[in-house]
């Protein structure tokens, strides 16, 4: 079978690119049978003109054998194809400017749904490289019940996954997690991500290590389970530059001191959506180095969760049964924390969701934004297609006389259509070839916006990329071919012939009126979104945080295994606040617990006169040295903030947040409550103050529950710093990071984030609606901007008669230019009209998107309106003025 | 002479061409012409196919793999395109003429039930 197709496809391919070869050989084939037939004829006594007569005769009529013979090829379609193709690319080097500018256009369209394509199909669709089998590989989230609130976490506790695996319904589960960790020791340490993976991980891929061997189950077993690495391809090259010999080397992971037993191959970046992996390092090995009691109980869910379902079990059999696992486990849970629910009010459930964190059940607002973007991605090259329909339609316009001449020539119209289409093919995919250039470079801009810190990934090297442009590229020639296509097929033979090529048909200029409309239209539309969400971003970047950021340093250690008592970890800590405020440019400095936005703690708390305080809201706990508020920059309302009265030896203090305060406190004063932080056997801790509500879980949370305690009196160990730097703390942030280090024991080492990543990185979704939508929405403006130019253009080029004729008879250059500039605003103010219908109408799919901002905004709808009227004014001005100096004496006598 | 035998001159039936070639070609290979002269011959002039038709059908067989071509001396020292069975080429001979000599039988049964 497959040799015969080989054959197949052997001789069609010879017949399509050797033709000249094969119709010769076919020549001397046809000749040798009619010499032939001939010489047998003299011999029977015919003379020799007779005989070759009579030898054709026979033969039946010599071209018509050639014509079903090159039809017997099989290649005729093809053939004609090939001529048409051939055809079209002489006409576009004939008018290269129409050409240009259609590859031009749908480049950018293209490019930009190619560049989103590449990163929505690794964020949704696609299994991460060398995945074996991925049909049958899901996640496993669970979900339970509290306060009547459904919680579903991707999340799982080392337990936990224990507990899972034992499933029968399933062939295979790992369970990984991806920490930065710094990889080496001293000057030459770096912080790199690192995939903490269960053993089991690597059998869910088609990979051998290039060299050594990944570990196995008894290097990751709980405690007795051994400090191993596998290096990531990218590391071994860059640190060890590949050599072989690093088998058996030491290697300092965070906290482990592991030994090299293999290397990954590259395509083995570890799990999608996330960075490649540095290093891979087992579980338990991490998992001990963080926290020893990790497998006792059930308190730390950290890791992610695979599953393979048995060959021919479907995704509901799996869950079913890890539900009924997951339950048991509650249970186990509940023996040893018994302040979980009860199963009946937890309602514990598993559930098996795709691979792709995008596809699962835990969604956010930035997939709500990627689809979104995506949306406008493809509206812009609908754009870009009108756009493109229009130039081709007035070139087609321009070269009705030379179509009617070659309908009048005998050319089927049908063919006619098809040699259009493959014309606006050609272009399509040479706009694509262009596209994917476009996107290559575009997607640099968007995965910074898109996916920060994720792999670097091409378009070029990417087939699946390559395939979807080339699939844009086929709808977008379609698309644009169409409609030209089938209007000249409807023209009128005659009439075409006889009238010049002045008169456009009223037909064409609705069609390419309402083209030029759905362009203006969906740009506005675009670019209402794009408003939206830049007000979006400016309110939320308006919001008041209740701390400074830009002077904030913060500041955490690492200990890397290097064990201090918790004295220790105390002084140490204010050894490091001391250094701190010796180093120039530093203001302040202030231990704290914990970080905002990123690290949240709670502690039960009862306050006498009050039942079950504690569970009126969530209360957030933080704690802080003498100048933590001067520090944060949070303001004090009542009362005063911690100072060196707050002794370890003197009563406990605390400072509560207006909002706790007014919760608690209604119509009181706080200034002197007591609250007993840990529960009712606790010593008073008296309130001192009252501070403004901050942001600390979230950046558009309605957080108001906060209270604040001293480090001095509570002593707690794993504090961290902050420092507050005069100017922008990133610009100091190397020098106090060098300070600070010095004073480490060991291999332990400091880390410095300013908090401006921190808060920008919680602004991010915001950042990069209003980006994309900004992007898109200018890119779809400019290429409306394009086709009313074109459009305008070429009326008044249409009109160059009529225009010389109102000239001669007085009409004024003003009256001309007003009337060509109405034309383009009349389009613009309709294109304003429809897109503000649009966007008014799916406004309510766009509010959740935003933040404090109305979808139906007015201040965004006009000036909208204003940009485009003015893009519509600045796209008619050229032509106009071209309209007003028409010569007359030229323009009436042309044609 | 041919013209004596025309009255008795049968129209192919539908795609028995490709079969009449490959039996043809199953001895040894040959060019077309030597092709049409040995169907002639053998079957008495009795099927005549018309010359031309032969190139389309040669050509059409040779894409579909069951025979191939390749030039070389004729008898007379003319260079010409010969073809010859492949073994695709022989296995559509013999389920071909299996299929022809079943269904020649049972037309023949049916036109002669009484």
């Amino acid at each position: 079978m497959l040799t015969d197709l080989a054959s197949d496809l052997r001789f069609r391919w010879r017949a399509l690119f050797r033709r000249a070869e094969v119709e010769r050989e076919l020549d001397d084939e046809l000749r040798f049978h009619l010499e032939r037939e001939a010489a047998k004829l003299e011999r029977l006594g015919l003379s020799a003109a007779e005989a070759a007569r009579r030898a054709r005769l026979e033969f039946g009529g010599v071209d018509r054998v050639k014509e079903e013979t090159r039809d017997a090829r099989g290649v005729r379609v093809l053939e004609t194809i090939l001529r048409d193709l051939r055809y079209a690319i002489r006409g576009l080097r004939a008018r290269p400017g129409v050409a240009l500018a259609v590859i031009a256009t749908l480049a950018l369209g293209i490019g930009a749904n190619a560049a989103m394509f590449g990163i929505v199909d690794r964020l949704v669709f696609r299994a991460p490289p060398l995945m074996r089998d991925p049909a049958h590989v899901n996640r496993v989230y669970l979900q339970y019940s509290f306060r009547g609130m459904e919680i579903t976490n991707g999340s799982i506790e080392y337990r936990r996954y224990l507990d899972l695996s034992a499933s029968t319904t399933l062939s295979q589960s790992a369970a990984y997690a991806q920490a930065d960790l710094a990889i080496g020791t001293g000057q030459d340490a770096h912080e790199m991500p690192v995939d903490v993976v269960s053993a089991s991980f690597f059998d869910f891929f088609d990979a051998h290590p290039v060299i050594g061997r990944f570990f196995d189950r008894a290097a990751d077993s709980a405690h007795s389970g051994g400090s191993v690495v596998v290096l990531g391809n990218a590391l071994w090259k860059s640190r060890y530059g590949g050599r072989r010999d690093v088998l058996g080397q030491q290697l300092q992971v965070g906290s482990v001191n592991a030994t090299i037993i293999g290397v990954a191959p590259a395509a083995l970046a570890g799990n999608s959506g996330t960075r490649p992996a540095s290093a891979f390092i087992p579980v338990t090995a991490y998992a001990e180095s963080e926290l020893p009691e990790y497998d006792k109980d059930y308190s730390w869910g950290w890791l992610t969760m695979i599953i393979r379902r048995k060959p021919g079990l479907t995704i509901e059999k799996a869950s079913t049964d890890l539900t009924r696992l997951y339950a048991l486990s509650w249970e186990k849970e509940r023996a040893l924390a018994p302040d979980r629910g009860p199963l009946s009010l937890a309602k514990p459930k598993a559930i098996v969701a795709p691979l792709q964190a995008l596809r699962g059940p835990e969604t956010d607002r930035s997939t709500s934004i990627l689809l979104s973007i995506c949306v406008v991605a493809a509206i812009v090259l609908l754009i870009a297609c009108a756009n493109v329909a229009n130039l081709l339609l007035s070139r087609a316009v321009s070269r009705k006389r030379e179509i009617a001449v070659r309908l009048a020539l005998g050319a089927s119209r049908r063919h006619l259509i098809s040699q259009l289409l493959i014309e606006s093919l050609t272009l399509a995919f040479l706009g694509a070839l262009a596209g994917v250039l476009v996107a290559e470079g575009g997607q640099a801009v968007l995965r910074g916006l898109l996916l920060p810190g994720k792999s670097s990934i091409g378009v070029l090297d990417d087939p699946r990329t390559l395939l979807f442009a080339c699939l844009a590229a086929l709808l977008a020639g379609l698309l644009t071919g169409i409609v030209p296509a089938f209007q000249s097929g409807r023209d009128d033979l005659v009439t075409a012939l006889k009238s010049g090529v002045r008169e456009g048909t009223r037909q064409r200029s609705r069609t390419r009126s309402a083209l030029l409309l759905a362009q203006g239209a969906l740009s506005v539309f675009l670019l209402v979104g794009a408003g939206l969400f830049v007000r979006s971003l400016q309110n939320v970047a308006s919001i008041r945080l209740g701390y400074d950021v830009d002077p904030l340093l913060y500041v955490s250690t690492d200990m890397r295994g290097v064990h201090l008592d918790k004295e220790r970890d105390i002084a140490l800590k204010a050894r490091l606040e001391e250094e701190a405020r010796t180093i120039p440019g530093v203001e302040r400095a202030t231990q704290v617990l914990t970080i905002p936005l990123r690290q949240m703690r709670t502690q039960g708390f009862s306050v006498p006169g009050i039942d079950s305080a504690s569970h009126l809201g969530q209360f957030l706990m933080q704690m802080g040295t003498v100048d933590f508020f001067r520090t944060m920059g949070t303001r004090i309302l009542r009362g005063r903030g911690f100072d060196s009265t707050d002794r370890r030896e003197s009563p406990r203090s605390i400072v509560v947040s207006e909002g706790m305060a007014q919760k608690l406190w209604p119509r009181e004063n706080a200034l002197g409550k007591c609250v007993k932080v840990g529960g009712d056997t606790m010593p008073c801790a008296t309130v001192i103050g009252v501070a403004e509500n901050i942001k600390a879980s979230d950046i558009t949370s309605d957080d108001a529950l906060q209270y604040y305690l001293s480090i001095e009196q509570q002593r707690p160990a794993g504090a961290a710093l902050f420092v507050r730097t005069r100017g922008r703390a990133a610009q100091r942030a190397e020098q106090i990071r060098k300070r600070l280090q010095s004073l480490m024991p060991g291999p332990s080492y400091v880390t410095v984030m300013p908090m401006r990543n921190i808060v920008d990185g919680a602004r991010d979704s915001w950042r990069m609606g209003a980006a994309m939508f900004l992007l898109f929405g200018l890119l779809a403006l400019v290429l409306a901007a394009i086709g009313l130019y074109s459009v305008i253009a070429y009326n008044v080029a249409q009109r160059t008669h009529e225009l010389g004729l109102r000239i001669a008879l007085g009409a004024h250059a003003r009256e001309v230019l007003r009337m060509v500039l109405g034309e383009g605003l009349r389009f613009g103010l309709a294109g304003i009209g429809i897109g503000a219908a649009i966007a008014l109408a799916v406004g309510h799919w766009m509010q959740p998107l935003l933040y404090r901002e109305s979808a139906h905004d007015p201040l965004v709808f006009l000036t909208v309106g204003a940009v485009l009227a003015i893009a519509a004014i600045a796209a008619s001005a050229i032509p106009a003025s071209r309209a007003t100096r028409v010569d007359p004496s030229i323009a009436l006598r042309t044609e | 002479m041919a013209e004596a035998f025309d009255a008795a001159k049968l129209e192919l039936p539908q795609g028995t061409l490709d079969l009449l070639i490959l039996k043809a070609l199953s001895l040894e290979p040959q060019h077309g012409w030597a092709i049409s002269e040995r169907i002639r011959q053998v079957s008495a002039a009795a099927l005549q196919i018309p010359q031309g038709s032969l190139y389309p059908a040669l050509h059409r067989l040779e894409r579909r793999g069951w025979i191939k071509a390749k030039w070389g001396e004729s008898d007379n020292n003319r260079r010409a395109k010969f073809y010859e069975l492949t073994r695709t080429g022989r296995h559509q001979l013999e389920a071909e003429t299996d299929a022809w000599r079943r269904l020649t039988v049972a037309v023949r049964l049916v036109l002669d039930m009484r």
